[in-house]
């Protein structure tokens, strides 16, 4: 997808130190995200201990040799519980980002690239939701779809699904009014054509940043929709719906609050930094400003007027 | 002329907002798995015959729409119904309500505006490391904390360890917490807009006239940022009530909030319904009156 | 006479590349002084360094000495430069419309400069005490710029008089009605005086135009410079006016500096400089400049047989921007012909319609009335074209930046037409490669990426690709209006050439008088959506007979380097020069 060897091949600026170093920030990002998902993926065989098993005489206990992090107020392993947590708090998010990109970009830009209406018609819809926050959205949506996974996925899809679509549109239509677009439909290229040649691979990077945008924000938004009781149910327990359960007792048990706290935050954390970096690396406007200088006036000094001319007419 | 029709066709959308999201709200409610009759009835034992007896007399046997027209009757007319579980008026049950709620994210929006301005036109006036180093930290917070467990660390660590009790008695700890969250929401977007009005040729031709950099800021960089200023305010207004939300059950304040979920979770929808309603009408007004203040500023727009 | 303006040494460098180096001038007194260069020469760097307006990240050399009567200039120290902005020294930028604040009313914005006028006390004063700062350098540091300390105070009132006064000397009708309106409700010339009129408010002794006329129509433009000339005669400042204009330069300045890639190439009294240039970059542009002025003879074409194109009464409206609005009527019944092999020049200002009636022409927007017959078919109420319609009439558009997808290389670019139109077979890579050595470039542009070509090099990609499908007729929307002037007359010549060779018509649409003349046998002439003259193109050039026709020749540049600097006998070099 990146344009190779941009600068240094034009000959415009001196050549840059031969390998681009990543900044630690995004190391350690990457290595936090890439541990929670394989935390997640390998938590059967990390614990033996059940994320949902009682122990009613060993509650609010702190870390110990059985349990590595202690209990919580019913017992239960806070560890395999963080473990299983990372399993199913990424699911939902990555399934409720899914789905905001499914509504928001692809009937988005579906409805743009087949004319005014269809699309006139989408955003007036979307127009009239966007009243409503996000958050209480998504409330209103489990009252009415029930509680449960599925529910909740949806509800986290169609309450970020118009935020996508805000960003789609106006990325589309900067590209659709693009010269290049005209060109090709002179050449007869057709909208889908279009869709799928000049605009999607140019607005694809907005998209990718957006979906780094939106990840972090569906985890939180599911962590407060878990806190105020309608998120994950309680045999799948989200790391929000840990806090949630553990927040009455935080007295007696700061350890069981604070290790899902702190992974959350650390996740999200992590997810909205390569965000930023992504934002910064795939920006379409970062290269069009940056008109290149100089090859005209090497061109101009070695030729003159009608040297071209006379060559093509020879 | 065209500024009244541009206002009244602002004013008519809004009215088209509201209308809806009483229309969507009113539908989930009716849907939503189990309706009051029955938690009612499996706390209290009703019979069957009872249960029909108690739907009829609520209205729940009639048809939908004809239910929704009978509510929006009854509510223009200023009666919200009466709430199942409490048996109480609705609206007075708001009317206490109502004040926590107003003061919280008023409170909040204040201080949240507050600093996110400060910082953004401090960091244009004086760039500097640090400045551009606070408003990221904010920013992150914002993302990647949720209000709630900001609420649940302070109380932990105010309350719990160092035993300042009374802290979390009043507002300030959820109006700081939210504040914080919308300053969040807002500040980077505000200096991005800040840093690349600098850049506009109208403010190089300011500096050119030889004017101090404070006129320079408040008469033409401010003006120049001031459309994406009032955009970002539907971000603050998001950020508001989910921190209200979150801000009253976590700190038992009776707000609108723990009003609203109470509601929800024992499906007393009279009391959903007309929350959902005031919270929403709320916004479409403030939503509204920003697209008006928008025209208002900018000579081109009208 | 000591120098207004003393420039030894000028370096700047941006984010470490030098686009200013060892730049030398002064100005005199009252002298008008023209900075010659195409794109990235580092004129407007040289500009904003003596403003203070350098953009952040921008670095003045260490040894670069600048005086601003007699007095050291430190260009970085905002605060030292503030008090001679707006006083001492004023600019006028490129683009009036950008450059007025969008939010204040006319007289706000020069209020503004009058205000500050009167506070600190520092009103510019002519006269000029120098001996005693010698004596006392210390002091002088000081009280740097304090002699333009005489006070001005204006009340309210006089501001308000003032404010109509500045906006009469800049020859604006009913000057108080310009006053309560706000930049978006004036044209672009009337912008420009506006920004005249606050850049003038202090009387100041030196006044830097900025291209001050290159976003204006060519009407305006020449109004614009007759005015800047006025003012200074009036007025006395000493005026350093940067311009890519030669013709604009030889009208206005005593003195050139010609600039390429941030250095001076050439150096000396207008006159001379343009009429017997020394150097071979200035030759280039003044060579540029005068085959323009003279176009080539073509033959008339034989008008015989069927045209390519015939537009009848075509009427184009823009939707209504919002419910209630008005549709914009952007066409009311055009009609023209263009025939086999022959060019039609469209020339117009800015929102004359002419692009509107270059897209409607190949089909890719559906006009309102009206009959477009592309080769003997009718296409007004067609939905798309077909592809052999479509292999046979091509649009090349304005911006060269904007027409190539930035994310296909130069071969995949050139591919897709031949893809779409059905042309593609197993030599593909040779007929684009052979395209691309017609219009000058090689194989070796074919795995570039468009970010890697100059503005002229993707016009030429442009050019090459529009040629593939051999079209009989190739409709060119201003395709050289962003380029320097020496590379559009390399790409007017090189597309003029490829016509006489390949034989295709053209419909060649620019706001440019001198270069649509260049390239067409026949030119109309569009004003407010309609064709107001017709004709071939000698006729329309040398005898318009419509008054919007004349008012637009009349503007058209004169020849340079002949009687440019006749009526300035009073002028003389009045001391030494810096270039050597």
């Amino acid at each position: 997808m990146a344009i190779p060897g941009s600068a240094e091949k034009a000959g415009l600026e001196p050549a840059p130190p031969s390998r681009r170093r990543w900044p630690l920030g995004l190391v350690l990002a990457c290595a936090v995200v890439l541990l929670v998902v394989a935390a997640g993926a390998a938590a059967p065989w990390l614990t033996a201990n059940s994320p949902l098993d009682q122990d009613l005489l060993a509650i609010n206990q702190g870390p110990s040799a059985d349990f590595p992090l202690g209990t919580d107020h019913l017992g239960r392993d806070v560890f395999a519980r963080l473990l299983y947590g990372a399993r199913s708090t990424l699911e939902i998010s990555v399934a409720g980002t899914a789905i905001a990109f499914a509504i928001g970009a692809g009937l988005g830009l579906l409805a743009l690239a087949f004319g005014r209406w269809p699309a006139a018609f989408l955003f007036a819809l979307i127009d009239l939701v966007r009243a409503l926050p996000g958050t209480l959205l998504a409330l209103l949506l489990i009252v009415g779809l029930g509680s449960g996974p599925g529910p909740l996925i949806l509800a986290l899809g169609i309450s970020f699904a118009p935020l996508v679509a805000y960003v789609t549109r106006a990325t589309y239509l900067r590209e659709a009014a693009r010269d290049y677009v005209q060109a090709a439909a002179s050449f007869s290229g057709g909208r889908l054509h279009i869709l799928r040649r000049h605009i999607l691979p140019n607005i694809a990077g907005a998209l990718v940043t957006q979906a780094a945008i939106v990840l972090p924000r569906c985890i939180v938004t599911e962590s407060v929709l878990s806190f105020l009781g309608v998120g994950s149910s309680p045999d799948e327990p989200t790391w929000g719906r840990m806090i949630a359960d553990s927040s009455r007792f935080v007295e007696r048990a700061p350890h069981a609050i604070l290790v899902p706290l702190v992974a959350l935050v650390l996740l999200t954390l992590s997810l909205s930094v390569i965000g930023n970096h992504l934002r910064r690396h795939l920006d379409p406007v970062r290269g069009e400003t940056r008109a290149p200088a100089g090859d005209d006036e090497a061109e101009a000094a070695t030729q003159p007027p009608l040297a071209t001319a006379m060559r093509v007419s020879a | 002329m065209t500024r009244i029709l541009a206002i009244l066709a602002s004013l008519l959308r809004g009215l088209l907002q509201a209308a809806f999201i009483v229309m969507l709200t009113f539908f989930l409610c009716r849907v939503m798995p189990g309706d009051v009759v029955d938690v009612l009835g499996l706390e209290g034992g009703l019979s069957a015959e009872q249960q029909a007896e108690m739907r009829h007399s609520l209205g729940l046997d009639q048809p939908l729409p004809l239910q929704l027209v009978n509510w929006v009757g009854h509510a223009l007319a200023g009666d919200f119904g009466r709430s199942i579980r409490f048996d109480r008026p609705v609206g007075e049950m708001l009317g206490t309500a109502l004040p926590v709620t107003a003061k919280l994210a008023a409170l909040s929006f204040c201080f949240g505006v507050a600093l996110a301005l400060l910082l953004a036109v401090a960091a244009t006036a004086r760039p500097s490391r640090w400045l551009d180093a606070a408003i990221d930290v904010v920013n992150t917070w914002s993302i990647a904390v949720p209000t709630f467990c900001a609420g649940v660390a302070a109380i932990l660590v105010f309350s719990i360890w160092l035993g300042w009790l009374p802290v979390i008695g009043g507002l300030l700890v959820p109006v700081l917490v939210i504040g914080l969250d919308n300053a969040g929401q807002i500040v980077k977007s505000l200096r991005e807009e800040l840093r690349e009005a600098v850049m506009l040729p109208h403010v190089r031709t300011a500096r050119a006239k030889g004017l101090s950099p404070w006129r320079i800021a408040f008469a033409h960089v401010l003006p120049a940022a001031m459309p994406v200023v009032l955009a970002l305010s539907g971000l603050v207004l998001g950020g508001l009530v989910a921190g209200s939300l979150t801000m009253e059950v976590l700190f038992g304040l009776p707000g609108l909030g723990s009003l609203t979920l109470n509601a929800i979770h024992g499906r007393d929808y009279p009391i959903i319904l007309a929350a959902v309603t005031l919270i929403a009408l709320a916004l479409v007004a403030i939503n509204t009156v920003v697209d008006m203040l928008h025209r208002l500023i900018d000579p081109r727009l009208s | 006479m000591r120098p207004i303006l003393d420039i030894a040494d000028l370096g700047i460098a941006i984010a470490g590349r030098r686009v200013v180096r060892d730049l030398s001038f002064s100005i005199a007194p009252g002298e008008t002084m023209a900075l010659i260069g195409e794109s990235g020469s580092g004129k407007s760097m040289t500009a904003a360094a003596i403003m203070g307006l350098l953009p952040p990240g921008a670095r003045i050399a260490e040894r670069s000495r600048l005086r601003f009567d007699g007095l050291p200039l430190r260009p970085e120290d905002d605060a030292a430069m503030r008090p001679l902005r707006g006083r001492a020294m004023s600019m006028v930028f490129q683009d009036p419309m950008s450059c007025l604040n969008p939010f204040m009313t006319v007289a706000g914005q020069i209020d503004e400069a009058l205000q500050r006028l009167g506070t600190g006390n520092r009103a510019f004063s002519s006269e000029v005490d120098t001996g005693s700062r010698e004596e006392n350098p210390s002091k002088q540091r000081d009280g740097e710029f304090s002699r333009f300390g005489e006070t001005r105070k204006y009340s309210s009132g006089q501001r308000r008089a003032r404010i109509l006064e500045l906006l009469a000397l800049v020859e604006l009708p009913d000057p108080a009605a310009i006053a309560r309106r706000y930049p978006h409700e004036l044209s672009g010339g009337q912008q420009q005086r506006v920004m005249l009129a606050m850049a003038l408010a202090a009387e100041p002794r030196l006044l830097i135009a900025d291209e001050p006329t290159s976003a204006l129509d060519a009407t305006v433009q020449a109004e614009i410079l007759r005015l800047l000339k006025n003012l200074q005669r009036r007025l006395g400042n000493a005026l350093l006016f940067i311009t890519h204009d030669l013709a604009a330069a030889a009208e206005l300045a005593h003195r050139i500096v010609v600039m390429q890639a941030g250095r001076a190439v050439e150096y000396g009294p207008a006159a001379i400089v343009l009429a017997d240039p020394r150097e071979d970059y200035t030759r280039k542009l003044v060579s540029t400049r005068r085959m323009l002025a003279a176009p080539p003879q073509t033959p008339p074409v034989a008008r015989a047989s069927e045209p390519v194109l015939r537009i009848e009464e075509l009427v184009h409206d823009y939707p209504a921007r919002r419910i209630l609005g008005r549709p914009f009527r952007s066409l009311h019944g055009v009609s023209l012909a263009i025939a086999p092999g022959e060019t039609l020049g469209i020339v117009g200002e800015s929102g004359s319609g002419k692009s509107t009636l270059a897209r409607l022409a190949i089909g890719l927007a559906r006009p309102g009335g009206g009959e477009i017959t592309l080769f003997g078919t009718s296409i007004a109420r067609m939905a798309r074209l077909d592809r052999a319609l479509r292999r046979r009439c091509q649009i090349i558009f304005q911006n060269p930046y904007g027409a190539l997808n930035p994310r296909l290389s130069v071969e995949a670019a050139m591919r897709e037409p031949l893809e779409l139109l059905g042309l593609s077979n197993r030599d593909d890579r040779r007929r684009i490669e052979a395209a691309l050595v017609d219009v000058g470039l090689g194989g070796d542009h074919l795995a570039r990426y468009p970010h890697q070509l100059s503005g002229g090099q993707r016009q030429r990609v442009c050019i090459a690709r529009a040629l593939l499908s051999e079209p009989e007729l190739l409709i060119c929307d201003e395709i050289v209006s962003a380029l320097d002037a020496t590379v559009q007359m390399q790409v007017i010549a090189m597309l003029k050439a490829l016509q006489a060779k390949r034989g295709f018509a053209m419909m060649f649409v620019g706001h440019d008088i001198e270069i649509v003349r260049w390239v067409s046998d026949r030119i109309a002439v569009m004003h407010r959506g309609r064709i107001v003259e017709q004709g071939p193109a000698t006729a329309i050039v040398t005898a318009p007979q419509d008054p919007y026709t004349q008012t637009l020749m009349a503007a058209m540049p004169g020849s340079i380097g002949s009687a440019t600097a006749a009526g300035r006998g009073e002028w003389r070099t009045p001391f030494k020069e810096h270039v050597g």
